[in-house]
This record gives C-alpha cells, sequence and structure tokens, in this order.
C-alpha cells in the first residue's frame, strides 16, 4: 500500500493550511461582536419594587384577564390560587419569608425580556424572538415545534409549556403586547394599588431606579437595581431589600448566559468555514482510502472467487 | 451441518478464524418468540404514540415544569445515539486512521447506528408537543444558526437520512445482486455510481455525528448553573464526543461478539484486539481529560461530598475506567469474556454519563424531582425494540455480521441443499459461488 501515515498528515496539513490562516483571521473580529449586547432602540420593560409591593396579587388576576386566560383555580376549585407560573399564568406574586426573622419580602415573578434572551438563542426555529425595537420577547405559535428547550435555557425559569392536550402552547410574559398598541398599559401595572410595578421605556426605569435608591439611602439590597447588567441586562428591572438570590433572581454576572456559554459554539460555526475545511480534508483522505480499500477488496475477488464487498 | 463438507474449496481454511466476509445469518427464523415480544411491544408503544398525541405530555409522562425533558430525549436520543455513533468513530478508526482490520465490522456499525439514529429521531418526532410545525426544517433562513437544538435537530435529520442511509444500501444492493441475475447489470450500474459519491458521503457522515454529538453536550451548556458542576463545562461537547466515542465502539464490538456467541460464529480476535486496544485508549484518553478539566476548574472538592452527584459522578467514573482495565487486560490474556464485560461495563458508564447532565446532575430551581410514568417507560421501551427488531432482520437477511470465509461457503451448502425450495435467498439459486458459479455462466 502506498498510503502512509505521513501522506495522511501531510493531505490534512495541505488541505487545512490555508483555511486556518483564514478562519483565525476571520473569528477575532467577529469575537468582539459577540461581546456587545446591543440595547433595542425603544426598549420597553418593568420597574417593580419590592419594598413598596403589598402582595395583593391584583396584578396576578389582572394579568389573566388582560390575556384572555381563565383564571387558574386548579389549586382548590374556588380561588386563583396558582403556586407558581404555569401554563395559565404568566405573572405571579410570591412571599419570601426567612424563618429566623430577617425581613421578608414579596416578589413578582414574569419573563424578564432580556437584552441576549437564552431562550431564543436555543429556540431552533425563532418561535421565541426578541422585537428590535420595543425589545419584547415574544412567542409565536407557528414556528414552535414544542421542543420545551426554553424551560431548560431561561436562568429565570420563566417560559412554562402546556402539558395537557394535543396543541400546547408555551406561555410567558409579552408586555401584553396587545394592549400597547391601543395605548394601554400592561394588566399587571395598571391595576397596581401602590404603584410597586411600573411600565415604562427601560432608560426612564433606570433613572427612576436610581432616585428611589438615591432618595432612600439603606433601604435597597447593595443599592443595586437587578436587570441593569445582570445577564446582559435586563428589561424588566427589580429593586428590593433582601438579597435578590432568595427571590429567585440568580447572580448571573455582568455577560448574559448565551455569551458566556455559547462563545466558542458560535466561534467554529461562523459561516461554516471550519466545518467546510474539516469536511474538505475528510473528501481527500476518504478518497485515497477508498481507492487502496476497493483495490484490495478486488484482489481479494480474484483470489476467492467470491465477489467484493466493500 | 453436514451438508458443509460437499462444498469444495482449494484450501482447508477451516481453521482460519479471519473475519472476511460479511455472511448472513442463515438457518434461523426471523420470526422467534423474542421477535414476536419485540414486535408485540412496538405496537404497544404505537398506540400509546397515538393516546399521548391526543392527550398531551402531561398525562403520559412525568415531565413537569422542572423537567421539561424526559427520557425519551435524555435517554433514547442523547444515549442511545452515543451507543449508535459506530459510524461515525469505529468509520473514522476505518476510513480516516486506516485501520483496516476495523472494516470488518463496518457494516454492523452502520447498521446499529442507522437503527439507533431512526428510532431516536423518531422518538423525537413523537417528544415535540408541536410536530406539524417542523416543517419549517426545509426553510434554511428560518433556522437559528446557533441554536445548539436546532444544530441537533437538523444534523441528526440529515444525517440519517442521507449519508447513513447510502452508506447502508451495499448490503442491499448486494442482496438485490444476488437475488437474481437480471438485476445485476442494473445493481453494477448503482453501485457504480454510488462509489463515485462515496468519498463525498462518507466524509459527510464524520462530519455531521462530529457537529450534533458535541452540540448535545452544548445543548446543556445553556442551563449553565443547574448542571451540577462536576458535568457543567466548557468542555461538556467535546466530552461528549468523546464518550460517543468509546460507547459506540463498546456498542459495535460488544453486539458482534454477543452476535457471535449466539449463532455460534468463530470470532476473529486480531480485529476484536485491535477494537479493545483503541477503544481502552479512548477511554483512558477521555477520562484523563474529564478528570484533569474537573481539577483545573477547581470543582473537584464536590467530588467527596456525600450527595447524589458525586455517588453517581464516582459510579460512572469507576464503570467507565474500570470498564477500560477490563479492556486491557483482555488483551494480554486475550479473553473474551474479559473482553466482552469490559466493554459492557464500560458502555453503561458511558450511558450514564450522558444521561446525567440532562437528569440526573440537573438541579431544577424550584427543587422538583422527576421519574419517567408507565407509558413513557413503555414507548421508550417500544421504540428501543423497533431498534432491536430490525437488527434482527436485518442480520438474517442481509450480510452484515462478519465471518470467516468458510462460513460464506457453507451458507451456500446450507441453502443448496436444505433449503432448495427458497427461491428469494437467491444467494443459492443465481449465487456466486466461486467454481460452481463457472459452471453456471457457461451454460448460457
Amino acid at each position: 500500500m502506498a498510503i502512509t501515515r505521513r501522506d495522511l498528515i501531510t493531505t490534512i496539513a495541505r488541505s487545512g493550511a490555508t483555511g486556518a490562516v483564514a478562519v483565525t483571521l476571520g473569528t477575532t473580529p467577529l469575537h468582539a461582536d459577540t461581546e456587545t449586547i446591543p440595547v433595542p432602540s425603544t426598549a420597553v420593560g418593568l420597574l417593580y419594587d419590592a419594598t413598596i409591593c403589598i402582595g395583593c396579587k391584583a396584578c396576578v388576576a389582572a394579568c389573566a384577564e388582560a390575556n384572555g386566560e381563565v383564571p387558574d383555580t386548579r389549586g382548590d376549585s374556588l380561588h386563583q390560587s396558582p403556586t407558581d407560573l404555569n401554563d395559565l399564568t404568566r405573572n405571579i406574586i410570591k412571599l419570601y419569608k426567612p424563618t429566623d426573622g430577617s425581613p421578608a419580602s414579596y416578589v413578582k415573578r414574569q419573563c424578564m425580556h432580556c437584552l441576549d434572551p437564552a431562550c431564543a438563542a436555543g429556540c431552533p426555529f425563532q418561535a421565541l424572538h426578541k422585537d428590535p425595537e420595543s425589545g419584547i420577547v415574544y412567542w409565536t405559535a407557528d414556528k414552535c415545534i414544542g421542543c420545551r428547550y426554553c424551560t431548560i435555557t431561561c436562568p429565570y425559569h420563566v417560559p412554562r409549556f402546556q402539558w395537557q392536550g394535543y396543541n400546547p402552547r408555551v406561555t410567558k410574559c409579552e408586555l401584553c403586547s396587545h394592549r400597547l398598541e391601543k395605548g394601554l398599559k400592561p394588566g399587571c401595572t395598571s391595576v397596581c394599588p401602590t404603584g410597586a410595578v411600573i411600565y415604562g421605556p427601560r432608560t426612564v426605569l433606570l433613572i427612576e431606579a436610581r432616585r428611589r435608591i438615591r432618595e432612600n439611602p439603606g433601604r435597597y439590597y447593595k443599592d443595586k437595581v437587578y436587570g441593569e447588567t445582570d445577564n446582559g441586562g435586563t428589561q424588566s428591572l427589580y429593586l428590593a431589600r433582601v438579597p435578590f438570590d432568595d427571590l429567585g433572581l440568580p447572580e448571573l454576572g455582568e455577560e448574559s448566559v448565551p455569551a458566556k456559554t455559547l462563545r466558542w459554539q458560535r466561534r467554529l460555526y461562523q459561516y461554516f468555514v471550519l466545518p467546510g475545511l474539516l469536511y474538505a480534508g475528510l473528501v481527500q483522505v476518504i478518497r485515497t482510502s477508498l481507492k487502496g480499500h476497493e483495490e484490495e477488496a478486488h484482489a481479494r475477488e480474484k483470489e476467492t472467487g467470491l465477489r467484493a464487498q466493500l | 451441518m453436514s451438508a458443509i463438507t460437499t462444498n469444495q474449496f482449494k484450501t482447508d481454511a477451516r481453521s482460519d478464524n479471519r473475519w472476511e466476509r460479511a455472511v448472513p445469518v442463515y438457518g434461523v427464523p426471523v420470526v422467534t418468540h423474542f421477535f414476536l415480544l419485540l414486535v408485540a411491544l412496538t405496537l404497544v408503544a404505537l398506540m400509546l404514540t397515538g393516546y399521548r398525541e391526543l392527550a398531551g405530555l402531561g398525562p403520559v409522562s412525568g415531565m413537569n415544569d422542572a423537567f421539561g425533558w424526559g427520557i425519551w430525549k435524555t435517554f433514547n436520543v442523547m444515549v442511545l445515539t452515543a451507543l449508535g455513533s459506530g459510524a461515525f468513530a469505529v468509520g473514522i478508526a476505518a476510513w480516516v486512521f486506516r485501520r483496516k482490520r476495523l472494516h470488518a465490522l463496518m457494516r454492523m456499525a452502520l447498521l446499529t447506528s442507522f437503527l439507533a439514529y431512526a428510532s431516536g429521531l423518531l422518538l423525537l418526532g413523537i417528544d415535540a408537543g408541536r410536530p406539524w410545525n417542523f416543517y419549517w426544517i426545509v426553510f434554511p433562513w428560518k433556522w437559528n444558526m446557533h441554536s445548539p437544538l436546532a444544530e441537533v435537530a437538523i444534523c441528526m435529520s440529515i444525517y440519517a437520512m442521507i449519508p447513513l442511509a447510502v452508506e447502508n444500501l451495499p448490503p442491499v444492493l448486494e442482496r438485490l445482486w444476488y437475488f437474481d441475475s437480471r438485476l445485476r447489470p442494473g445493481v453494477e450500474r448503482m453501485e457504480k455510481r454510488l462509489h463515485s459519491v462515496f468519498p463525498y458521503v462518507i466524509a459527510l457522515a464524520y462530519l455531521l455525528p462530529g457537529m450534533h454529538q458535541s452540540s448535545l453536550g452544548a445543548l446543556m451548556l445553556l442551563a449553565g448553573e443547574r448542571v451540577h458542576p462536576l458535568w457543567q463545562t466548557p468542555l461538556l461537547p467535546l466530552l461528549y464526543v468523546g464518550a460517543a466515542t468509546f460507547m459506540s465502539f463498546g456498542c459495535v464490538a460488544g453486539t458482534t461478539m454477543l452476535c457471535c456467541l449466539m449463532w455460534k460464529r468463530a470470532m476473529d480476535m486480531e480485529v476484536l484486539d485491535e477494537a479493545a486496544r483503541i477503544t481502552c485508549w479512548l477511554i483512558y484518553g477521555w477520562s484523563a481529560l474529564r478528570i484533569v478539566d474537573i481539577a483545573f476548574r477547581e470543582q473537584f472538592g464536590t467530588a467527596f461530598h456525600f450527595d447524589r452527584f458525586a455517588g453517581v459522578f464516582w459510579l460512572e467514573m469507576a464503570m467507565i475506567v474500570g470498564g477500560g482495565v477490563l479492556l486491557q487486560r483482555s488483551l494480554r490474556t486475550h479473553d473474551r469474556g474479559k473482553m466482552f464485560l469490559g466493554y459492557i461495563v464500560s458502555s453503561l458508564g458511558g450511558m450514564v454519563y450522558r444521561f446525567s447532565p440532562t437528569t440526573l446532575a440537573f438541579r431544577p430551581n424550584p427543587q422538583a424531582l422527576y421519574f419517567p410514568a408507565t407509558i413513557e417507560i413503555l414507548v421508550s421501551l417500544g421504540f428501543i425494540a423497533l431498534g432491536v427488531a430490525g437488527f434482527l432482520v436485518a442480520v438474517k437477511r442481509f450480510a452484515i455480521l462478519p465471518g470467516p470465509l468458510y462460513l460464506w461457503h457453507d451458507m451456500a451448502s446450507y441453502f443448496r441443499f436444505r433449503r432448495p425450495y427458497i427461491r428469494w435467498t437467491g444467494y443459492f439459486k443465481y449465487g456466486h459461488f466461486g467454481e460452481d458459479e463457472d459452471v453456471a455462466t457457461h451454460s448460457n
């Protein structure tokens, strides 16, 4: 056989060398691209101040009503008392009450509308996508294959899958976009009696949050607005007295989850350069192997008188 | 098997155990009690699938908001396609690294891969909540190019439907060639065409699994903290491919050994030793990479906590490394039992590893538990049964399992003298049996 390992290596090297240079040069600027997350031009969002919230759950009922959902009375067949976000509940008020007597707090949970949403990054056919103008993360029924990857990827555990029925949906807050179109506010903000949750452009909400922190020193945990930079920034912003981690808002760092975890994945598959090169190299090598293999098989065919099996 | 002596061939090759030729399993019925059991399991699964399509996923499975993925994805797809990566791992060893002896195992590898992927993909379609929207797959501009799941779904379907199916064609064409001499010119033309595209197809058959097996690992990267740090690593894609390589070697070689035991075939220890050697070094390399990665991320301390994660970690490492050691020992002593056990243990360890990040080491917030429901398990089993049944039919009707040269002649005699009325096996009727063939061709 004329094929040696050296031939093999040189073939791979020959076909790969030029490409490797191209990839290295090509990916350096791409690296910079993935680091900066664009903020939508007219990003809107919610500001929830847990220190003002009285836990009346008016927003929970209003949310279901605004979205045309039947009240979730599955708990006791009487009261609308969902225990968590679910297929009928896009918005919920929870109570964090530590046993050691340290401060308790309510928390309102709904979609965070991340600037770089992990759900949309994982969604195979872009059923979950971020509106480039409003920044609202929408779910499109026509594109969703029901893989439930969004329920795995969302660091806030927000999208919920409908487990019953032949035509399941993914339920998550879409900031009542149908109400926004009519010039109304989202359901939850329109009924809040204390103004614990307000709606507005993200920039305005950030200024308001900063103002509250400035005017009430010592009131807020670490004087921090959760969502300003967390997970690459979110459009739902939070103020609270207790650690955010206890409220189900994990410390994720300033880099968004997709940017943090899929950096290499994204770079390797950029424009399919690397897979393409690998393919070309493989074809070269296999072509040579196949020739040798066929020759051997035919020699064997002559020897044994049995038809070659390739 | 007294009839074999009537078949003459030049040298006494009966002592020669080299696997020279793929020979169908002959002289045993396809429809056995076990086969009927498999068919029954498959039918039950199909009926339950109908119920699932109407009732939704909740009533048939243990999946919940915290564990969005159940065993259909995490076991039948993530674990079993790793076992079915033989066409990828054994193929690369044979075609790219030119371990020529491994060509004897290639047909087994291709068949097991095809069946594992086909049954996995079918179940993936059933697991999807809104499968009718899969049609987006034909519009590349609608794909989310950066989604690992899109990569898996698209790449896996293309792989199973094009390169893997094409690679599995030669045994089928060969069967047609022997079936009827009138088909031969057409078959030969097709084979020629097939061979001209083979390099491109085979190369694609290595590129695509490399991509989607790694993307299966990348799936869990986005889950971040929820996967225990012993598993969650930026190297997860690489470790997933690595596990697939040694597991699929175990699956291909182990299945072949099992078949040889079951149907009393000679084992070619040269081929099996070669496979065991490669597997054992793959296992050592993989284990070293995993340990170094955990140490590098300074997470080794968590392996000594007294919890289920540490338990699962040590269980899988013990099984994988233990299997590797058994394989290495078997190389020295040529002990088949040890080798078989080594394959089984290391593959089982690999299966646990591939299962862990999505299920055993997945820590949803809030705390929740997942255990598959009965219907879920039955459907999962049914689709495995479909694959096994397909395998049994294929090895009995096509030349898949490798055997020594004399086995081919044995088969020819068997059909000529024991089953002369079965015309459709063709291996004997218009068959190509060396010397006898000359008689047939001269008479035309």
